[in-house]
């Protein structure tokens, strides 16, 4: 297989209709100074997919998920959300992203109850404290709503800051390492609530560092190389020794 | 409208919820603000004291550094743990976490302005009695500007590694606009007897919207996660 034949997946030609995908990236680049982070990055992502990120560390997996998510706004190309450019501002396409990233994104001070509480207010969220309620049952963190999160240990507030993600009920998840910091009933545990939420119709974008793992969860895999795509294809299609060769991990 | 007000609300409710827990901010500021005024009250001595106009200028001391500690402190709690970049996902427009954080720093300088402001009167007897509504007035309003840009700076310079000092540095210059007329104006009021308007008046009043407007519109565009 080449490389080539690895970018195959789910490409969608320019007048496909906005029902048909979630994510329309266009030679999306980011250029800070002279340094290409992303360089004309062009991919589709349909609604209900289940797609893993991949790469080596500083292959600019976690800045494209940071640009997914409205954070960073590229040099160069065009993003497309929902059917809606990405611009500044637009907090109408933000109200359908939730995000799990490197920090827990949560206030310490305040408890695992009224940090879900308050997040589901800003997100108008009918009836936040039931809700916050049943995603705390859901990461299994009941017991503990009313401390403050600086009382948590690291997997704990992971659990929580997955919880926050979740409670809008996005319909496009962006999870950047969710497992990291996780002991295994708790990974096992993400893992079934990723399926279940995928199963439901969530789509979801994952940036893993286990590659094995990400091919087994996600149904796609784009993989990236010094910010440039070198792999896109359905994960059945790829092995783990053909991954781990194109985004040069030796 | 009702929406955006709302939103405020939350957020500055949020914030005071955390300080009030946390007691991080007003704590410290509240300890500070009397420290530098007993220390300059006892440097100037008992006569300068006496007179308004010192002792409004001690006070602004006091108020300016206390101030850019409230600013630094509020914004150190987005920073923690990426919880601004929860924020900026939120569906909300940006300039509301700027009103909404601009309205605790404030809410934070007049609980400190509350305390200290006293204690430098029953501790070394500054006479303000000539004129409490208008000095009231005068550093309500300088208080306003100071806090403006001190609100937009804080989010600047926490998005680098060179935080405390920097912020002072950038605040504090730009704050000179708004010490030098209100303390004309307490000369004018104070020494004089005369009230308060004129230049200095306007002046703070430029000051203050020239600062809000600015910094309103500025602060989208700076704020990074």
């Amino acid at each position: 297989m080449t490389a080539t034949d690895l970018i195959t997946a789910d490409k969608q030609s320019p007048q496909a209709d906005a029902l048909d995908w979630v994510i329309r990236a266009r030679g999306l680049s980011l250029h800070i100074d002279d340094r290409a982070i992303l360089h004309d990055l062009t991919f589709d992502i349909n609604p209900g997919s289940y797609v893993a990120l991949l790469g080596a560390n500083g292959a600019g997996k976690s800045t494209l998920l940071h640009m997914l998510a409205t954070l960073t706004v590229p040099t160069a190309g065009e993003l497309r959300l929902f059917g809606k450019r990405v611009g500044r501002g637009n907090p109408a396409i933000r109200a359908n992203i939730g995000m799990i990233g490197h920090q827990p994104m949560l206030y310490r001070d305040l408890t695992a109850l009224e940090n879900l509480v308050f997040f589901g207010k800003l997100y108008n969220v009918k009836n936040p404290t039931d809700r916050a309620e049943e995603l705390l049952d859901q990461v299994a963190l009941s017991h503990r709503a009313d401390d403050p999160a600086c009382t948590f240990s690291r997997g704990m507030v992971q659990r929580l800051a997955i919880a926050r993600a979740l409670m809008h009920n996005p319909k496009l998840l962006l999870a950047d390492e969710p497992f990291s910091g996780l002991d295994m009933a708790s990974g096992r545990m993400l893992e079934n609530l990723l399926a279940q939420l995928h199963a439901q119709g969530m789509t979801i974008v994952l940036v893993n560092h286990d590659i094995e793992q990400s091919l087994a969860l996600a149904q796609r895999a784009i993989a990236l190389r010094q910010g440039r795509i070198v792999v896109d294809a359905q994960t059945c299609e790829l092995d783990l020794e053909t991954v781990i060769q194109e985004i040069g991990i030796s | 409208m009702m929406l955006l007000l709302r939103q405020i609300i939350m957020l500055t409710g949020k914030d005071l919820r955390i300080e009030a827990r946390s007691r991080q901010t007003l704590g410290l500021v509240i300890v500070l603000g009397i420290l530098i005024i007993v220390v300059l009250g006892l440097g100037l001595g008992p006569e300068q004291l006496t007179n308004g106009a010192s002792a409004t200028a001690t006070l602004w001391v006091a108020y300016l550094f206390a101030g850019v500690l409230v600013f630094e402190k509020t914004m150190s709690v987005e920073r923690h743990d990426g919880a601004l970049a929860s924020l900026l996902l939120a569906p909300i427009d940006r300039s509301v976490i700027y009103v909404a954080k601009l309205i605790s720093n404030l809410i934070l300088m007049l609980i400190l302005a509350l305390v200290i402001t006293p204690v430098a009167v029953v501790l070394f007897g500054f006479d303000l009695s000539a004129a409490p509504g208008q000095f009231t007035m005068i550093m309500a309003m300088s208080i306003l500007g100071f806090a403006a840009v001190g609100t937009l700076f804080a989010a600047v310079v926490s998005s680098t590694r060179l935080q405390g000092g920097l912020l002072a540095i950038v605040v504090l210059p730009l704050a000179l606009p708004l010490v030098i007329a209100s303390t004309q104006m307490m000369i004018q009021l104070f020494r004089d007897g005369k009230p308060i308007g004129g230049t200095g008046l306007t002046v703070l009043l430029a000051a203050d919207v020239l600062y809000l407007v600015t910094s309103w519109l500025v602060f989208e565009l700076i704020l990074e996660p």
